[in-house]
């Protein structure tokens, strides 16, 4: 048992030191990638408790995650990779302190109440006991679940499809005003299609034609 | 391993994710401090029901269902991140000085 | 977990891999017509060439990442290998739910790729990395199924389940859509012909552009290393693990791996390589409705 509590403290360690290097690291990517690294602790945590399909799960379910998490980092922050020092953060001591109290109020609650005490028997098939009880006593509880997420898919498209709701796909690839609603700031790209458009055919044709009055003679 | 251990991981987890949503202003850096909420919410799941349910199959039905929130939560949170940026160009909580505009 | 089990898988990653190299020399040429470099040598002196060439680095890469992608792509190759039952009852990693814990290694190798590219800090490593996270991620959603519709009348999720299972008759025969699927993934998972998005020779070798030396050699070990830990997990998901008449069960697992990893070097030589674009419309359009016309097939062949 002893190997497995070393494991067990490593593992929390792990899990709990990336998860607040999440929030002090300057680049985007990494950070995505340490939340990534935090789930896959506490994954294999719950490989430890006897829940191997649920830890596996976690794992698989969140490398994904992260994985589109990072293009969205790409996506909608200044800093992606970090190059420059950067700390955007908003009522820091507050949050500070929220987290702490947090914390303390459910470390209070842990230590102070009587926790039962009835671990699972260590032979017991996990993973075929879930397979009978999702298609079995809960399959309402399961399918429910599984229209919800068809549900979220509709609404994801809905809500940021080529012609939005809420605004086309292609009104958000200019840059910003430099006042909400106004003039994206930069160039204009349409004038400038246009006119390169007819740059490439003129020498293009003096070319050809240059061409053609070499061969004659 | 007991109980107490795992529920004090899964609440310091809590407590750090419940910084990050509070103090981030980027809406990406914010549901990464949810993700993390949830991730301990699905720890302390699993703790009870090794340790202290002996095993009963609604307890992992419970982890399969936050997991199950936590997937609709990112896909919805990356969605409507998209349509506020393509419809006010903010992507950070202090730009969005009114809930009317 | 045995010793005996982590000797044999060794054994089968290091002359696996050395077979995959001299595949990838051999296969070309004879696809070709010409014959071209000796491959009993050639992937010998290009490691050698690879290891003495000077190490060139970006601007500000991310040094850190860029050194962890090809650990953990072989880390993962590894695991994918260790989950696979090399005999009666010898698994390095017996896990109740082996076949989710392949998966899991899958997902990861699109993190691990995305990661290579993303580290160089440079644009067609970033390009390549970014069409290989658009095409690997649907791609892997294909093999899941596929996946399941293995663990269907195995009736567990363990691997050594699902070789079990196959003890009358393999699965390709039961679920005839399901091998040509999974060599899809396999091509996608070692960024083979016309799933390589990620180091295609259009993009400067994508993600490997800008590596150099000996960061370049142990990617390219990585990527033969996975190509042997899939074509063992398509061994005995498909075509019966180690179960076969007279020889012992490693020795005819090694073959099958053998074949299937000759039928996929093949494959990822002969198969053009389409736009991103379209690769994508064939895949949600295609690729995974078959994935769900498989997962039928083997539920009602699973019924009782």
């Amino acid at each position: 048992m002893i190997h497995t509590d070393l494991l067990f403290y490593a593992l929390s360690t792990i899990a709990i030191v990336s998860g607040w290097r999440v929030f002090r690291t300057d680049s985007m990517v990494r950070a995505s990638f340490l939340l990534m690294s935090s789930f896959i602790a506490v994954g294999l945590i719950m490989l430890l408790l006897a829940a191997p399909y649920i830890g596996i799960a976690t794992v698989f379910m969140m490398a994904v995650e992260m994985m589109v998490m990072a293009l969205f980092m790409v996506m909608f922050m200044m800093n992606p990779a970090g190059l420059n020092p950067m700390q955007m953060v908003h009522q820091h001591r507050l949050s500070i302190i929220a987290g702490i109290v947090a914390f303390a109020a459910l470390a209070l609650a842990i230590l102070f109440s009587d926790l039962p005490q009835d671990p699972v028997a260590p032979g017991k098939p996990g993973v075929a006991d879930l397979g009978f009880e999702l298609l079995g006593n809960s399959m309402l509880i399961f399918e429910t679940a599984g229209v919800t997420l068809l549900a979220t898919m509709v609404g994801t498209v809905v809500l940021s499809s080529r012609s939005g709701r809420f605004g086309g796909a292609d009104e958000g690839s200019r840059p910003p005003g430099l006042e909400p609603g106004g003039e994206p700031a930069g160039r204009k790209p349409e004038e400038k299609a246009g006119g390169d458009m007819h740059q490439c055919h003129g020498p293009g044709r003096q070319h050809s034609e240059k061409q053609q009055d070499g061969d004659e003679q | 391993m007991t109980l107490a251990a795992i529920l004090l991981v899964a609440a310091a987890l809590i407590g750090i994710g419940l910084y990050g949503a509070l103090s981030q202003q980027s809406f990406v850096m914010l549901m990464m401090g949810l993700e993390l909420i949830l991730n301990g919410v699905l720890l302390a799941s699993i703790g009870f029901w090794s340790l202290a349910l002996a095993g009963a199959p609604k307890g992992q039905l419970l982890a399969i269902i936050v997991m199950a929130v936590m997937a609709v939560e990112m896909a919805i949170g990356f969605a409507l991140v998209t349509a506020v940026y393509r419809k006010r160009q903010a992507d950070t909580t202090e730009s969005l000085k009114t809930m009317r505009d | 977990m045995s010793m005996l089990a982590c000797v044999i898988l060794l054994l089968l990653l290091i002359f696996g891999t050395l077979f995959a190299a001299i595949l990838d020399t051999a296969i070309p040429a004879w696809i070709a017509g010409q014959s071209g470099a000796n491959p009993l040598t050639t992937p010998f002196r290009r490691c050698a060439q690879f290891l003495a060439v000077q190490r060139l680095t970006t601007e500000r890469p991310d040094m850190l990442n860029w050194l962890l992608a090809p650990a953990a792509y072989l880390i993962l190759a590894g695991i994918g290998l260790g989950v696979v039952p090399l005999s009666e009852g010898l698994v390095f990693i017996d896990l109740q739910t082996g076949l989710v814990l392949w998966g899991a290694c899958e997902a990861l190798t699109v993190v691990v790729v995305f990661l290579h590219g993303w580290s160089a800090n440079a644009p067609f490593p970033l390009i390549g990395a970014y069409r290989y996270v658009a095409i690997g991620l649907p791609a892997m959603l294909v093999s899941m199924f596929v996946v399941i519709g293995v663990a269907l009348p195995a009736q567990s999720l363990s691997v050594s389940a699902a070789v079990e299972a196959q003890r009358g008759l393999w699965n390709i025969v039961k679920q005839p859509l399901g091998l040509p699927l999974f060599m899809l993934l396999g091509l996608s998972l070692t960024l083979r012909g016309p799933f390589d998005y990620a180091d295609p020779f259009d993009l400067a070798a994508g993600t490997s552009a800008e590596d150099s030396g000996p960061l370049r050699a142990s990617w390219r070990f990585a990527r033969l290393a996975m190509l042997v830990s899939f074509s063992t997990m398509a061994a005995t998901l498909f075509l019966g693990g180690h179960h076969g008449p007279g020889l012992p069960g490693p020795l005819w697992l090694a073959l099958k791996a053998a074949g299937v990893m000759t039928i996929l070097v093949a494959l990822g030589h002969v198969i053009a390589r389409t736009t991103p674009s379209r690769m994508l419309t064939l895949l949600w359009v295609l690729f995974l409705p078959l994935s769900f016309l498989d997962l039928i097939i083997a539920g009602v062949e699973s019924l009782p």
